[in-house]
């Protein structure tokens, strides 16, 4: 007989998967860096309040900058330390999206071996910028993923990022969203909500969705 | 001479009661001269306005048409002694009787929704009906939730697959599109001595999910209970415990409902 992991004999939950698929490039230095580590540990300090997500939200971190890095492998909320990320480098979104979708799949069969129950998983797309590698491709990956529900999509544009790329990369039913300043305290708010209700039971197919109040949809 | 003993409640999952939901789960059953057991459970849509209300009128319009269906069969029995007639149908007539139970539910789905003036999606729910002769069993399900039987001579087996989509919250509705394709019928013929139904609140505590085999340590002390308790209808609050127990509460916030029978020897 296979040996569960431990990590799920000791937590059987079902899993909400998030990747967040983050901007580390040299043009988040400074005050954006500060803000998105900040609007993280926002995020773990709001999931953890409510039990039942707290072991349901299951968090991966892929950053880009000088690399494509792992910097989170999927862990659940309760067992999670915000890393200090720090920006340096360029933009290698496409790479990083590549290795966001092949996370997310390798992360349903472990699931599906542990005979783990998930919900359909959310991958978070924040940047300042634009793709400096070839990403076209995986582009159309996120959005063959997307169409097949194997995931949902967020783009999330912090000022600066070029919206005409991220209105590409984007499934065309979910526009990229522009945040308002840095308010990725927001942001991460409304993603731990969002969670929440996910998490909360079944709810049958069309979650609702707490108001976006941290930015815009730019059509 | 064999009677059903029987017992059914809902409990509201604590994430409804945050929430100031109702409990949209429901679960009904009617004993037919005795020796027929009509059953069933349904679990309305979390995110459906009314499904509470879906979740009533489906259990209670599927044991009526059931109820009607026997008191057919017993008068054509009746005015045609020559022609022989099974009680237990054949699968072809199983699904056949069923696809007619789930038009007869969906009428009445949709009448209740032109009443309150709202889409019959707003009434959407899952639904496992049954009904036990003291020789075999014939269910239907749409939907997750699961039927467990034990057959007189076997081991405890679920009747379905529960049926869920790629992700834990995806599952069929009696309203959905291909309600009629994915729905699941099965006749057993064999004596079955313990019954158990429920919506998906219990699955987790109740099914391993690896293999989809019942988890015997949540059947057992159910089947004993009902194995001891000579009255049900007054002795229920073991059933009522259970179901509001902060043990179980840990594991599962949703909606429960327990639909348990017995096939006892009664003098």
């Amino acid at each position: 007989m296979a040996v569960g992991l431990p990590e799920f004999a000791d937590n059987p939950e079902n899993r909400c998967p998030v990747i967040l698929l983050l901007d580390t490039s040299g043009s988040m230095y400074g005050e954006p860096i500060n803000a998105l580590n900040r609007g993280i540990s926002t995020f773990k300090e709001d999931v953890i309040k409510d039990t039942q997500a707290s072991l349901s939200v299951e968090l991966a971190i892929i950053t880009f900058g000088d690399t494509v890095k792992l910097a989170q492998d999927f862990i659940t909320v309760d067992e999670f330390n915000p890393p200090k990320l720090e920006a340096s480098g360029v933009t290698p979104m496409g790479e990083a999206m590549e290795k966001a979708l092949i996370l997310l799949e390798t992360r349903k069969r472990v699931y599906k071996e542990n005979g783990i129950g998930y919900y359909r998983p959310w991958i978070f797309l924040i940047t300042d910028g634009a793709p400096t590698d070839n990403w076209q491709i995986p582009a159309e990956m996120v959005r063959e993923a997307e169409a097949q529900k194997r995931c949902l999509f967020f783009t999330v544009a912090v000022e600066g990022a070029d919206m005409d790329k991220l209105k590409q990369i984007a499934p065309s039913d979910r526009p990229p969203v522009v945040l308002n300043g840095l308010d990725f305290r927001a942001l991460f708010q409304w993603l731990s909500t969002s969670m929440k209700r996910v998490s909360g039971g079944k709810v049958g197919e069309a979650v609702a969705l707490p108001p976006v109040g941290w930015g815009q949809i730019s059509i | 001479m064999k009677k059903w003993k029987t017992i059914v409640k809902c409990a509201v999952g604590v994430s409804h009661q945050q929430q100031n939901l109702p409990c949209q789960d429901y679960g009904d059953y009617f004993i037919f001269k005795e020796r027929c057991l009509l059953g069933a459970v349904a679990d309305g849509a979390g995110s459906a306005k009314y499904s509470d209300i879906g979740s009533k009128i489906a259990v209670n319009t599927a044991i009526s048409f059931l109820k009607a269906y026997f008191d057919e069969l017993i008068e054509k029995k009746r005015l045609f002694p020559q022609i022989p007639r099974q009680n237990t149908p054949n699968i072809n007539q199983a699904q056949n009787l069923y696809s007619d139970l789930l038009k007869e539910v969906l009428k009445a789905i949709n009448e209740e929704a032109q009443r309150l003036n709202c889409s019959y999606q707003d009434l959407a729910c899952t639904l496992i009906i049954f009904f036990a002769l003291p020789n075999s069993i014939t269910a239907m399900q749409i939907g997750d939730g699961f039927l467990a039987v034990r057959p007189v001579d076997g081991d405890l087996q679920l009747l379905f697959t529960p049926d869920k989509g790629e992700y834990i919250n995806e599952t069929t509705f009696i309203t959905s599109s291909n309600a009629f394709e994915e729905m699941q019928v099965k006749v057993l013929e064999k004596p079955c001595s313990f019954i158990c139904a429920s919506t998906d609140g219990l699955e987790k505590v109740a099914i391993n999910f690896k293999d989809w085999q019942p988890f015997p340590p949540f059947f057992n002390p159910l089947e004993e209970y009902m194995k001891e308790t000579v009255e049900t209808h007054e002795d229920d609050q073991y059933i009522i415990d259970f179901l509001n127990s902060e043990r179980l509460n840990a594991r599962t916030n949703d909606d429960k409902t327990l639909l348990l029978a017995l096939l006892t020897e009664l003098n």
